[in-house]
Formats: C-alpha cells, sequence, structure tokens
C-alpha cells in the first residue's frame, strides 16, 4: 500500500532505514568485505614474509601462472571430486534417512537421534570420533583390524587414498545427517493428502516417488545441495583436522593453505582460492532460482 | 454396480475407538452424506474406503468385492480433498491427467477425458495453467475433475467445500449436486455441514461419537430423528430442548414445566403414558412455535429476550422458566425486548426423549 507522502519524508525515511542497516552494514564490512577485499588485493601483489621490502603490485600475474601449475589441477580435480561424490551420497543418504522418518515407527526418537547426532555435535569432537573409529586409541582386535583396512585400500588406490577416503566419508557422515533433517522440515511441510493422492493412483512406491515426492521437495532438495557444496569447496578444516596436515590429496582449500601459511605465497594462494568464487557463484545461482523460484502472479 | 457396503465396521487407534460397529449399506447411484462434529469419524470411516487407513475390524465390500486387503488404487475410487491436494509443480491438465497417467492410459484417452471434465466443469481455460494461479473455487473444480476423469466406480469427497467462503459454498454445491445427477456415480460426502448434508444427501448417515446415529433421507432425520443429538444436530436454528414432567388429566396426557403446560396429541400419548409421574426430554423446532392468540388453557408463557429481524422470518430468542428457546416466526410478528408473550404449539408436532438414553420416545 502506497500511502502519499511528501519528498522530503520519503527522504527521511530512506536515510532511517541506512541508519537502521547499518549495524549490519558496519559488521559485514568488517567480516566479509574487508577480508576478501584484501584478498583480492593480495592475489595481485607478489606479498610473502619470505620477501623484503613492501609488496610490489603484479597484475593479474598470480592467476597467469595457475594452470601451468599441475598442483592446481590436482587441486581442483579433487575438490570438485570431493564436492560432487560427497554431495551426492549426502543427498541420497538424508532422502533415505528422511523418508525413513517421515513414517511412524516404534523407537522412530532413537532413530531420529542417531541420525542426528554427528551433525549436533560441534565438528571438532566428531573428528575425533571419527578419528578413533578409524585408528582405535586402544589396543584392541579391532586397532590391527583397522590398520590392514588402510594398507589394503591404499595399497589399491595409491598412499593417501585411505585417509582421503576417510575425510569423504567423514563429511558424508556428518552431512547427510543434516541434509536428513532439512529434508525430513521439507516432507513435513508439505500436506499429507498430496501423498495420499499418489497413493490413491498407483501402487509403485517408485514411481510415486519419482512423480510426486522429488518434485514436492525439489526447493528443499537444492537448498541441500547448495550447503553440501559450499561447505564442501570451502572445507578445509575436515581435511586437515582428520589428516593432521599429512595432505596427499589436497582440495584447493588446503593447497591454498599449504601454498600460503607454510610456503609463504600469500599472492598465488590469494589467486588460488579465489579461482573457486566464481564456479561457485554459478552454482548457487542455479540452485538459487530452484529453491526460491520467482513467484508467478497469482490469479 | 458398485454398492458400498459396510458390516461392523471398527477402527482402533491405540487409545481411540474412532469408528463403532458402523453398519451401513449404499446402494448404486446414491449420494450418501456422513456428517457429524469433529472426532465422530466420519473421516476416519471415509478413509477406510479410500483404503488409506487400515480397517481394524469388520469388511469393506465396493461393488461385490471385499476390498478389506487391496490397495487404495485397485479399489476403483476417487477421492476430493478439503484442501484440494493439487501438485503445485503441475499444471491444471497434468493434474487431471495424474490418475491416468499413472495408471498408463493411452495419451489421446487421458486428452479426452480432460477436454471432457474440463467443459463439464467450465474450467477449458484454466488447463494450462499452475495451481497458484487460481482462485479457491477454481482449484475445487479441478480437484473435482481430477476424481471425475478416472471414472471411478465411487466419489470419496472429504469436506471437499470447507475451505471455501460461504457464497461458494452454496454455489458449488448445487453443482456438486447438478453433476451427480449427471455422472450417476455412488458417492460418499463427509462434512460437518447439516446444511451442506441436508442439500446433498439422498441419504443422510448422523455420526457421534464413532457410532452411526440414524441412517434415512433428509427430511426423515428432520422429522423424525431418533434421538436428542440427531434432533439436535439436524436444523438450523437447532431445535429447543426443555426437561418437562409428564402427568395424566382427565384422561389426556400433559407435559409441564414452570412456564409451559403442553397437552399431548392421543396419537404420541400412548407411548408417554409409561412416563407418567418422570421427567422427559421436550423437544420443539422453532417454526413450530406461535404466537397463541387467544389465553388458553395449554401454552408457553415467554419473555422476549432478542429479536432476530432476518427479513423472511424473524427469530425471537426468549425464556421460558429457566430454558431459552429460539421461535421462528411470521416477518409481521411485532415483538419487543422484555414483553411477554404467550407461545403455542401443534401437540402433533411435539418431539419427546428419554431423559437418561435420549432416545426418541
Amino acid at each position: 500500500m502506497r500511502s502519499p507522502r511528501s519528498p522530503s519524508r520519503r527522504r527521511r525515511d530512506i536515510q532511517l532505514a541506512y541508519l537502521l542497516l547499518a549495524p549490519a552494514l558496519l559488521f559485514l564490512g568488517v567480516v566479509f568485505v574487508y577480508p576478501v577485499g584484501w584478498e583480492v588485493w593480495t592475489s595481485l601483489t607478489d606479498l610473502s614474509p619470505l620477501k623484503d621490502g613492501s609488496a610490489e603490485f603484479v597484475g593479474l600475474a598470480n592467476y597467469r601462472h595457475l594452470p601451468d601449475d599441475d598442483r592446481f589441477w590436482w587441486a581442483a580435480f579433487v575438490t570438485v571430486g570431493y564436492a560432487v561424490v560427497t554431495t551426492l551420497a549426502k543427498l541420497t543418504l538424508g532422502l533415505g534417512f528422511a523418508l525413513l522418518l517421515a513414517r511412524p515407527f516404534r523407537g522412530r526418537a532413537l532413530v531420529f537421534l542417531a541420525i542426528f547426532l554427528p551433525w549436533a555435535y560441534p565438528a571438532g569432537v566428531s573428528v575425533i570420533g571419527w578419528y578413533w573409529t578409524l585408528n582405535p586409541p586402544t589396543t584392541t582386535a579391532y586397532a590391527p583390524f583397522m590398520g590392514h583396512v588402510k594398507y589394503a585400500v591404499d595399497s589399491v588406490l595409491g598412499f593417501g587414498a585411505w585417509a582421503f577416503l576417510s575425510v569423504a566419508l567423514f563429511n558424508i557422515w556428518r552431512g547427510s545427517s543434516f541434509i536428513a533433517v532439512l529434508l525430513l522440515a521439507g516432507i513435513n511441510a508439505i500436506p499429507p493428502e498430496l501423498f495420499e493422492c499418489a497413493l490413491l493412483e498407483s501402487k509403485s512406491a517408485w514411481r510415486r516417488f519419482r512423480l510426486v515426492t522429488v518434485p514436492l521437495l525439489k526447493p528443499f532438495l537444492a537448498l541441500a545441495v547448495f550447503l553440501s557444496l559450499t561447505t564442501a569447496f570451502a572445507d578445509l578444516a575436515n581435511v586437515w583436522m582428520l589428516t593432521a596436515g599429512r595432505i596427499v590429496f589436497p582440495v584447493i582449500g588446503t593447497h591454498a593453505y599449504f601454498l600460503a601459511i607454510k610456503a609463504g605465497h600469500y599472492g598465488p594462494a590469494s589467486a588460488l582460492s579465489l579461482t573457486m568464487v566464481p564456479v561457485l557463484l554459478v552454482i548457487l545461482l542455479v540452485l538459487f532460482r530452484l529453491f526460491d523460484p520467482p513467484r508467478q502472479e497469482a490469479a | 454396480m458398485a454398492q458400498v457396503v459396510m458390516k461392523e465396521l471398527n477402527k482402533k487407534y491405540d487409545e481411540v475407538h474412532a469408528v463403532k460397529d458402523v453398519n451401513l449399506h449404499i446402494r448404486d447411484k446414491e449420494f450418501v452424506v456422513l456428517v457429524g462434529p469433529s472426532g465422530c469419524g466420519k473421516s476416519t470411516t471415509l478413509r477406510m474406503v479410500a483404503g488409506l487407513e487400515e480397517i481394524t475390524g469388520g469388511e469393506i465390500v465396493i461393488g461385490d468385492r471385499v476390498v478389506n486387503d487391496l490397495p487404495p488404487k485397485d479399489r476403483d475410487i476417487a477421492m476430493v480433498f478439503q484442501n484440494y491436494a493439487l501438485y503445485p509443480h503441475m499444471t491444471v491438465y497434468d493434474n487431471m491427467a495424474f490418475g491416468l497417467k499413472m495408471r498408463k492410459f493411452p495419451k489421446t484417452e487421458i486428452e479426452k477425458r480432460v477436454q471432457d471434465a474440463a467443459d463439464i466443469l467450465g474450467i477449458r481455460e484454466l488447463l494450462k495453467r499452475k495451481p497458484r494461479q487460481l482462485s479457491g473455487g477454481q482449484r475445487q473444480r479441478v480437484a473435482v475433475g481430477r476424481a471425475i476423469v478416472r471414472h471411478p466406480q465411487v466419489f470419496l469427497f472429504d469436506e471437499p467445500l470447507s475451505n471455501l467462503d460461504a457464497k461458494l459454498r452454496v454455489q458449488m454445491r448445487v453443482e456438486l449436486k447438478r453433476l451427480h445427477d449427471r455422472l450417476e456415480t455412488t458417492a460418499i460426502y463427509v462434512t460437518h455441514d447439516q446444511v451442506e448434508a441436508m442439500t446433498l444427501g439422498d441419504r443422510v448417515v448422523v455420526m457421534k461419537d464413532g457410532w452411526i446415529q440414524q441412517v434415512g433421507e433428509p427430511l426423515e432425520l428432520y422429522g423424525k430423528p431418533a434421538n436428542k443429538f440427531v434432533a439436535g444436530f439436524i436444523g438450523s436454528p437447532a431445535m429447543n430442548f426443555a426437561e418437562a414432567t409428564v402427568s395424566e388429566e382427565g384422561g389426556s396426557v400433559i407435559v409441564t414445566n414452570p412456564g409451559m403446560r403442553i397437552a399431548v396429541a392421543p396419537a404420541r400419548a400412548e407411548r408417554l403414558r409409561a412416563y407418567k409421574g418422570q421427567t422427559v426430554t421436550l423437544g420443539i423446532r422453532p417454526e413450530d412455535l406461535h404466537i397463541a392468540a387467544g389465553d388458553g388453557r395449554t401454552g408457553i408463557d415467554a419473555v422476549v429476550e432478542v429479536v432476530e429481524p432476518l427479513g423472511s422470518e424473524i427469530l425471537l430468542d426468549v425464556k421460558v422458566g429457566s430454558h431459552v428457546m429460539v421461535a421462528r416466526v411470521e416477518p409481521t410478528v411485532r415483538a419487543k425486548v422484555h414483553e411477554k408473550i404467550r407461545l403455542n404449539v401443534e401437540p402433533d408436532r411435539l418431539h419427546f426423549f428419554d431423559a437418561k438414553t435420549e432416545a426418541a420416545i
């Protein structure tokens, strides 16, 4: 509803709006714009603690050198693979859990708890739990068994494969629980008649799932992919914590960390981590349209 | 032939016995309405017919097949839900075609049936729209269309008009009735609205607390309610009830109560005699109360409390002893608030109910 207002009144309203937004904008500026801006600037220089004197502007040199570096391609490949595989796995598991929990059964609360706990705990705690699962701190028959598993996997897939697999499994274990809860909320938000109506028309659970459940859940599925991809692309903590820096399969995040913090090449490291931004933005835009489609005109 | 027969039908949840020993024979092409207050078991009964609820005990027959263990899809029914249950991601056409597609009908047949149904319902121009672009009435028409295209043996309606505004509801009610005349398909219709039940049903089933209270044609329920609940539930404004004592004076049976003294018609007197000296519940329909002309020996002394002039009639809320009653009188009657009036009632229009069992006497 628009009420007739004088231009000066309107100007005051706008000023007030900005005033009210100011704290949030300031906060965003400090925690988001400043670091990103600094990173963009750094990526255009040869800033390094190993170099005497002030940093010099080098233009796009850091970006131009990226494609020549095999380690960049390797890290990019691993990152995309890591993101896609874990997202698919999380989505499948999460959807399965959500469908399981959507119907009432005895002990549902306990199952819900078991599914939700990995995500509810802080990452640090979950990582330790996972680490001990794969590498038990106490000596039992289980410990050498897990050792054998590690060597078996590494001997087939190459050294470090088991470490990377364990990171991916950790991500899936923890992430699928979150996606399950997200999708469960989505299923619960759909009127049950929509499922019942399908039940009246088809006996095949698969057909009902494909033609009704999935389309109805689409916004929630898109949101789940969105969240999963962002966390996977930005995943540094999990990889680092689980492998304690002994990284054979670097993702972009760990490779950039290694370049900057361990090797002191701030410029190339910044350029490296910024390469992910356009890719992520495109993916996010597409998904954003899916999970929040523009409203069509109502009748 | 698509009769629906329920035999000793029961539904028990963990703690609730929702449907109790329901026996009902719905004839082919009949339009039967299940009506009752919320929690009376009417929706549960319908959902058991649909196959959306498991049957705890008893039997349901559709056509001449026992369908207890038949999945919903194979029962040859089509259901219309209260909130329309249209798929937001599909167009109107796809929504209406959904059931046929799921059943793998050939495309040309689907096309023909959807167009036919769209013509019947006057929604041809909406076929390409999405449900969110439709008004409530249009959505409900699409939901009905989705049921029609299936050519089912039985239509099941679960409060299909409850989400519509009052005016649209009246309009859709008439359309549904016309549709039923045209399609001649057996229909079971659930509602909590007694007016809807009376106008739509060939027969009406009144339910309460999981029990069937009475089954009958609308006017039969209105004129000869089986018990106090049905008497009070059917009709608007509701029937007036008052406790009254039965006595006999000079061979005729009289019921009295402070402010009220009514002679019972000879035809009813016989059964009431058994209650001599006891209290019974007296029931009077608002339209059976008239302003009395003179000062007869029998009648009801009342004080007007509220006057509701509705135009075609006037509703008088009056106080009779300790009871409040409603009288529906001619629009020509001039009555003022606090005015003392005398009302009369046709003796053969009275209803009597056992004070304990509430069954009609």
